[in-house]
């Protein structure tokens, strides 16, 4: 073997290597989600893959079942309370009703903010882009405590409404700065043809250039989705009946101990449509993740 | 269609940015900015715990503030946990970011399972870390065990000198792919030729990664660190779930201290006093850092 295949296989090696020890952590989770209670809290050696898989944590959280006697009666010391607790389906929906929501309300209207903030030529448009970034900068405790008195005011606390207005505000500096990089791309004068044909500016934005960045409509989307989805704080704060997936997970650890085996299920769950969004949206990640700063 | 648009005052066509601004606005103004000036309103007020009766001292949370033994103990936390993730990330990303970036055949597969851990919710995440952390049936907890470098006695979140660098692992776990996206992005962007010629020159490939890679990269590290330092600063989900600022305060941060002071004493012009201060920190160290290194966005 040449020195160059020596190096080629070891590259190969290493970087199958350090991806595992990334996947890891979510295998492991994964794996944990299907063991039975005895396996989970075995006291005395690590159970890896000898034991017999069981669906039952996900019924429990996922489908609504009932915890079943087995499970019940092995009761290692951990949380006694009713199954009902575990169960995760209105959790589900809560976090699907505000993912979607908040998704489609911010980047709609950011939309309309970006077309005018690349197109547009107006006094303030450059501080206004610093705004919105300061936006993305805010830490959210900043403006939690008192959204949480503005909230109670309105009747927004704890309801779906409120964590959809919250989990908007976030998405729409992000929003905003990724469409503006899509719309920047398309050449002015794809805009000026068009009104010289007679179109409004709307009709411009709506028929001719919108179309044109369907791609980057969509990846934008599917980021707001995943910030949602994904969040933790906002939600910890304006509800105690409506709890999103994340927030949910948290309450399967009492002070008697953690119900890992209902934690991982829900947990695995809740990881699955970020999977397949994020694979869907590859191309235009960094670009995201960068919010528009970075275009690849 | 143009006779129609003269029954509107200018301001009101399409023309005009307002109409188009207008929503995102008018949310970002009513949810936003005067929530913040809320909070400021709120700060300059005085909690009597026993009345719960507020009084207007605009300077007394302030004060109470600056001279809080515990803040200062939340700011070295956080710097301190900011400073090392940060560390870890950039230069772990960056390593793996120049052996992921290859056209050979299946990087394509590793680079995509890479950008897994980014969708993991931060509250899953510590719980990830939590079951394999767990002293009795803990994977790495057990591994450690056995490679004799740790001991059941000193759990790894529950002992003061290890309990940050648990949490720490768990924010590298999920946020170096990051790094690594953001650094092939900027290595793919790189010109060849100046490697060309400096491979005739006789440099060797590290001699060329720190004169040509490094310097060539800059801008788009400056904008990695920022995107990343800032959220590192106001750092919460996972303090939160993994360890709850403890053991003691070992690992409260500046918003977590926030955070227990909203759910425990109720205190809320003192809470939003350190949210507040947060807030101008990370304002303050942002646009100084746009400003020097010419971050554009």
């Amino acid at each position: 073997m040449s020195s160059s295949s020596v190096k080629t296989t070891l590259r190969y090696l290493f970087s199958i290597l350090i991806v595992c020890v990334f996947i890891f952590p979510i295998a492991w989770f994964a794996l944990t989600s299907i063991k039975p209670i005895s396996a989970v809290f075995n006291k005395d050696r690590v159970v890896v893959f000898d034991f017999e898989p069981t669906f039952e944590n996900y019924q429990v959280t996922v489908f609504g079942g009932k915890r079943s006697d087995t499970a019940a009666g092995q009761n290692m010391g951990m949380g006694t309370s009713g199954t009902g607790a575990y169960d995760g389906r209105s959790s589900i929906a809560s976090s699907l009703i505000i993912a979607i929501s908040s998704t489609i309300l911010a980047t709609a209207i950011s939309l309309l903010a970006a077309y005018a903030l690349s197109r547009l030529r107006f006094r303030g448009s450059q501080g206004f882009m610093h705004w919105i970034l300061s936006q993305r900068f805010l830490p959210p405790i900043a403006i939690i405590i008192p959204l949480v008195f503005i909230f109670r005011d309105l009747g927004l606390r704890d309801t779906h409404l409120g964590i959809i207005i919250a989990h908007t505000l976030i998405n729409i500096p992000l929003a905003l700065l990724i469409l503006k990089s899509f719309f920047d791309d398309v050449p002015i004068e794809v805009d000026q043809a068009a009104m010289i044909d007679g179109a409004t500016r709307f009709q411009c934005f709506y028929l001719v250039v919108l179309p044109m960045i369907k791609g980057g409509v969509a990846a934008t989307a599917v980021l707001c989705f995943i910030f949602s989805w994904t969040e933790f704080l906002l939600s910890l704060f304006l509800t105690s009946s409506i709890r999103t997936i994340p927030v949910k997970i948290t309450t399967f650890v009492t002070s008697t101990g953690s119900e890992w085996g209902y934690i991982s299920a829900l947990g695995t769950a809740a990881i699955i449509p970020g999977f397949i969004f994020i694979l869907l949206v590859q191309n235009h990640l960094v670009r995201g993740l960068t919010m528009g700063a970075v275009k690849e | 269609m143009s006779e129609r648009r003269v029954w509107l005052p200018r301001w009101l066509t399409s023309e005009h940015p307002l109409p188009w601004l207008f929503p995102v606005t008018s949310l970002l103004i009513v949810f936003g900015l005067y929530p913040v000036l809320f909070s400021l309103w709120l700060s300059f007020f005085k909690r009597n715990p026993a009345t719960r009766k507020e009084k207007f001292l605009p300077s007394w949370n302030w004060e109470k503030m600056i001279s809080d033994e515990r803040v200062w103990d939340a700011v070295q936390v956080t710097l301190t946990y900011a400073f090392i993730a940060l560390f870890i990330q950039l230069v772990l990303g960056l390593l793996i970011a120049l052996l992921l970036d290859t056209d050979r055949k299946g990087f394509g597969v590793l680079r995509a399972l890479m950008t897994l851990p980014l969708v993991v919710p931060p509250a899953v995440t510590g719980m990830m870390f939590l079951l394999m952390y767990d002293s009795s049936f803990g994977v790495i907890s057990n591994s450690l065990y056995s490679l004799g470098l740790l001991s059941p006695n000193t759990p790894i979140l529950g002992t003061a000198s290890t309990a940050l660098w648990g949490v720490i692992v768990a924010d590298v776990w999920q946020w170096t792919p990051f790094m690594v996206l953001i650094m092939l992005a900027g290595l793919r962007a790189l010109p060849k030729e100046p490697y060309e010629a400096a491979s005739i020159d006789g440099a060797s490939a590290i001699q060329s990664f720190f004169y040509l890679t490094l310097p060539m990269m800059s801008k788009i590290i400056a904008l990695a660190v920022l995107i990343r330092g800032i959220d590192l600063f106001r750092i919460f989900d996972y303090v939160k779930v993994m360890t709850d600022s403890g053991p003691g305060t070992a690992t409260e941060t500046l918003t977590a201290y926030a955070g227990t002071i909203y759910f425990k004493s109720a205190n809320f012009p003192y809470a939003s006093t350190i949210a507040l201060a947060t807030l101008i920190v990370v304002l303050v160290t942002s646009s100084l850092f746009i400003k020097i290194f010419k971050v554009k966005f």
